[in-house]
C-alpha cells in the first residue's frame, strides 16, 4: 500500500488539453473518486496513474517513488477495466493467476493465492470456466479478483460497475466497498456515477476540463459545493437554481425575476443589486401554506421512499422531494417554500460560492 | 365488420371457382393431378438439382484428373467410367524422382511459411498497435510486391541468384515464395489484430507483462485461427507456384508442380503419372482448405463487419 502523490500534472491529446495542471493527495488506504461529465479527463487521469497514458508535464509519485518514467509493468499498480479486460483463452483460474505466474512465482504459491482471492468473492466453483461462459457480475468480480490476487500498491478502478444493470450495481457497490474496508488498499475509482461516489469513497475529487472543481468528503461536496457545478453534479435529482437579483436591505434574500423573494440567512460575499443564483436542492423545500411561493405542479414521481415532484416556480421547472406522501396531483398548486438555512448562493456569471 | 365479412365472402367465392375446374372429367383431372405433383417434386429438390449440377461442372476437371490417376495406361483414352482401378500410375511415381520432388514441395512451402509468419505476424502486430508516422504508407508499400504481375520480377530474381549461387536451391525458392507471402501474412493479421481489444493488452501490461510478452501470451493466443489460415493460404501459395520453381530450379530443387510438366516428353506423354502426381499435389490443399475452411472465410472477411 502506498499514498499516491499528484503534482501539477497535464497533458494534452494533440493541441487539445486534457489534463491541465492537477494537484491531489491521496492518503495511504484512501479510497478516493475521481468524478465528472464525459471528457472531463477522469479516466485520462486515471490511465496516467497506470502507466497506459504519457504524461506531458508535471509528476505522479507513487509512496516516495517518482513513476512519470516507470512502464505499468513496474509500477505495482492493479487495474478493473470498464470491460472487465479478461483474458478469453484463459479460465477463471488463469486469469486470476495470470499476474503472478508473471512474476515468476511458483505453482503452488499461486494455486494457494488464487484459491484465497476466489473464495473472497465467491468465485471458488467457477475457476476452471472461461469467461464467456460467465454473467456479468461475475466478470466482474473475476477482474476485481485478478487485482486483489496481486497485493500491490493502489487500486485503479476505471468505471467498473457501468456495465451492470442496476441491481448488481448497488449489490457490487456494496462489495467494492467492503473489500476495500477489509484490505485498506489505497484505491482510485472513476465514475461518472456520482451516486456511487458520494456512497463509496472516502473523498471525491470533481472534474471539469481538465481541472479540479472541488476535493472533499461526500458530504462535505453536497452540503458546501464550492461553486454551481459541483452543486448541480453532486446529488441526485439535481439541485434547483432559481436566477435573481441579491437583496441586502434588511433580510437577506433574492428576488427572482418574477418579483419572489426566496428567503436567506446570510450572504457573506456578494453586494446588493448582484445577479446569483439561488441553488435549493430537492429535499429542502417545504409545504408552508401561510408564507409559501406558489407553484404548478407539473409532474409527481411516488418512488415509495419519497415522492418527487416538478413544479412551475418563478418561470422555471423545479424539482421537490417530499418524505411525507402528499395526495399531490398535475395541475395542482402547492405552497412550496425552501429553507432557508439549506440555500446555496452562487455568483450568477463565474458560479462561485457566495454564503 | 361489414368490410371483414365482404372479403371473406370474396374468397369464398373464389374458392367456389377453383372447385369447378377440378370438377371437371375424371381423365383430365388425373393428368392435371400428376403435373402438379411433378411440378412440386421439382420445385422442392429445384434447389438441390442446381447444386448438384453446378457441382459436377465445377468439379469436372478435378474428378475427371483423379479417375485418370487410377485409369489403366492402355485404356486412358477410353470415354467409358467403367474400368478396373489400378495403382501402377502411382507405383511408377514412386520408383522415379517424384518423391524428391514432392519433398523439395514440401519444404520450401514449409520453410517459406515458417519465415514468412516469423517476420510477417510482429511486423503486423507493429503496423496495428504503433501509432507511428507514415505508418498507412509503410503498410501500402508492402502490398507492391502483389501489385505487379510475377513475370515482372523474373529477371531480377534470376540475376540476382545467379550471382548469390541460389539458383536451383530450396532456399533460394523459399525466400521468392518469402517475399510474396509476407505481404498476404502482414495484411491478413493486421484485420485479427485489430479485432483483439487494445484494453486485453493493457491490462497484460498491468499485469506485469512487457510489450512482447503481452502479444506473445495475450495477443498471439487470440489470433491463432486466423495464424492458421494465415499460414495455410502462404503453404498453398507456395505449393501450387510453378512459374518461379520452372525459372530458378534445374534438377536439385525441382518442385512437383514442375516434376509433373517434366512427364510430358518427347518420346511420349505419361498421362498416368501425370494424372497420379496431380492427385498427390492436390492431395494437401484440398485437405488444408477443408481443415480451415471456417478460419479461412473469417480471415479473409474480419472486420468487414462489426462483430
Amino acid at each position: 500500500m502506498a499514498s499516491i502523490t499528484i503534482r501539477q500534472l497535464a497533458k494534452n491529446f494533440g493541441p487539445a488539453p486534457v489534463i491541465r495542471g492537477i494537484d491531489i493527495g491521496i492518503r495511504d488506504g484512501e479510497f478516493v473518486a475521481l468524478v465528472g461529465p464525459s471528457g472531463c479527463g477522469k479516466s485520462t487521469l486515471l490511465r496516467m496513474i497506470a502507466g497506459l497514458e504519457s504524461i506531458d508535464a508535471g509528476e505522479i509519485l507513487l509512496g516516495d517513488r517518482r513513476i512519470n518514467d516507470v512502464a505499468p509493468r513496474d509500477r505495482d499498480v492493479a487495474m478493473v477495466f470498464q470491460n472487465y479486460a479478461l483474458y478469453p483463452h484463459m479460465t477463471v483460474g488463469q486469469n486470476l493467476g495470470f499476474g503472478l505466474t508473471i512474476q515468476g512465482l511458483k505453482p503452488a504459491d499461486i494455486a494457494r493465492r488464487v484459491r484465497q482471492a476466489a473464495e473472497t468473492l465467491g468465485l471458488g466453483d467457477l475457476l476452471d470456466r472461461r469467461p464467456r461462459q460467465l454473467s456479468g457480475g461475475q466478470r466482474q468480480r473475476v477482474a476485481m479478483g485478478r487485482a486483489i490476487v496481486r497485493q500491490p500498491q493502489a487500486f485503479l478502478f476505471d468505471e467498473p460497475l457501468s456495465n451492470l444493470d442496476a441491481k448488481l450495481r448497488v449489490q457490487m457497490r456494496t462489495e467494492i466497498k467492503a473489500l476495500h474496508q477489509r484490505l485498506g488498499t489505497t484505491t482510485v475509482y472513476v465514475t461518472h456515477d456520482q451516486v456511487e461516489a458520494m456512497t463509496m469513497a472516502d473523498r471525491i475529487v470533481v472534474l471539469k476540463d481538465g481541472l479540479i472543481e472541488q476535493v472533499g468528503a461526500p458530504l462535505e461536496l453536497y452540503d458546501r459545493p464550492r461553486n454551481a457545478f459541483v452543486a448541480g453534479f453532486i446529488g441526485s435529482p439535481a439541485m434547483n437554481f432559481i436566477p435573481g437579483r441579491l437583496q441586502l436591505d434588511g433580510a437577506p434574500s433574492v428576488l427572482t425575476d418574477d418579483g419572489l423573494r426566496l428567503p436567506l440567512t446570510s450572504a457573506s460575499r456578494g453586494a446588493h443589486g448582484d445577479r446569483v443564483l439561488y441553488g435549493t436542492r430537492p429535499e429542502h423545500f417545504t409545504i408552508d401554506p401561510s408564507r409559501g411561493l406558489s407553484a404548478d405542479v407539473i409532474v409527481v414521481e411516488p418512488t415509495g421512499a419519497e415522492t418527487q415532484v416538478a413544479l412551475r416556480l418563478a418561470g422555471q421547472t423545479v424539482m421537490a422531494a417530499f418524505r411525507d406522501r402528499i395526495g399531490a396531483r398535475p395541475g395542482d398548486r402547492l405552497a412550496l417554500w425552501p429553507v432557508p438555512g439549506e440555500a446555496h448562493l452562487f455568483d450568477a456569471a463565474g458560479g462561485q460560492r457566495l454564503n | 365488420m361489414t368490410s371483414a365479412s365482404g372479403t371473406w365472402s370474396a374468397d369464398k367465392i373464389e374458392l367456389g371457382h377453383d372447385e369447378g375446374i377440378a370438377a371437371g372429367p375424371v381423365r383430365a383431372a388425373g393428368s392435371l393431378a400428376g403435373a402438379t405433383r411433378r411440378r412440386s417434386w421439382l420445385s422442392r429438390h429445384a434447389r438441390a438439382l442446381t447444386v448438384a449440377l453446378l457441382l459436377v461442372v465445377v468439379l469436372s476437371p478435378f474428378l475427371w484428373l483423379v479417375q485418370l490417376a487410377f485409369r489403366p495406361a492402355a485404356d486412358i483414352f477410353d470415354d467409358s467410367l467403367l474400368f478396373t482401378p489400378t495403382l501402377d500410375g502411382f507405383i511408377s511415381l514412386l520408383q522415379g524422382n517424384f518423391p524428391k520432388s514432392f519433398g523439395n514441395s514440401l519444404l520450401v512451402s514449409t520453410l517459406s511459411t515458417c519465415f514468412s509468419l516469423l517476420i510477417g505476424v510482429p511486423a503486423a502486430y507493429a503496423l496495428t498497435r504503433w501509432n507511428f508516422k507514415g505508418r498507412d504508407r509503410i503498410a501500402l508499400w508492402i502490398l507492391v510486391t502483389r501489385m505487379a504481375p510475377p513475370i515482372a520480377f523474373t529477371i531480377p530474381f534470376f540475376l540476382a541468384y545467379q550471382y548469390l549461387g541460389l539458383q536451383d536451391t530450396v532456399v533460394g525458392l523459399a525466400i521468392v515464395y518469402l517475399t510474396f507471402n509476407l505481404a498476404i501474412v502482414i495484411w491478413l493479421m493486421q484485420t485479427f489484430f485489430e479485432a483483439v481489444p487494445a484494453t486485453l493488452e493493457e491490462a497484460a501490461w498491468i499485469d506485469g507483462c512487457g510489450i512482447w510478452q503481452a502479444f506473445w501470451r495475450v495477443s498471439l493466443p487470440l489470433t491463432a485461427p486466423g495464424l492458421a489460415a494465415t499460414a495455410v493460404l502462404c503453404f498453398i501459395f507456395s505449393w501450387n507456384d510453378f512459374f518461379y520453381a520452372l525459372i530458378l530450379t534445374r534438377t536439385n530443387a525441382i518442385t512437383a508442380p514442375v516434376a509433373i510438366v517434366n512427364f510430358l516428353q518427347y518420346e511420349g506423354w505419361e498421362w498416368t503419372k501425370i494424372a497420379a502426381s496431380g492427385t498427390l499435389v492436390m492431395f494437401p490443399v484440398v485437405v488444408f482448405t477443408v481443415l480451415v475452411r471456417k478460419y479461412l472465410v473469417r480471415g479473409l472477411t474480419a472486420g468487414g463487419v462489426k462483430d
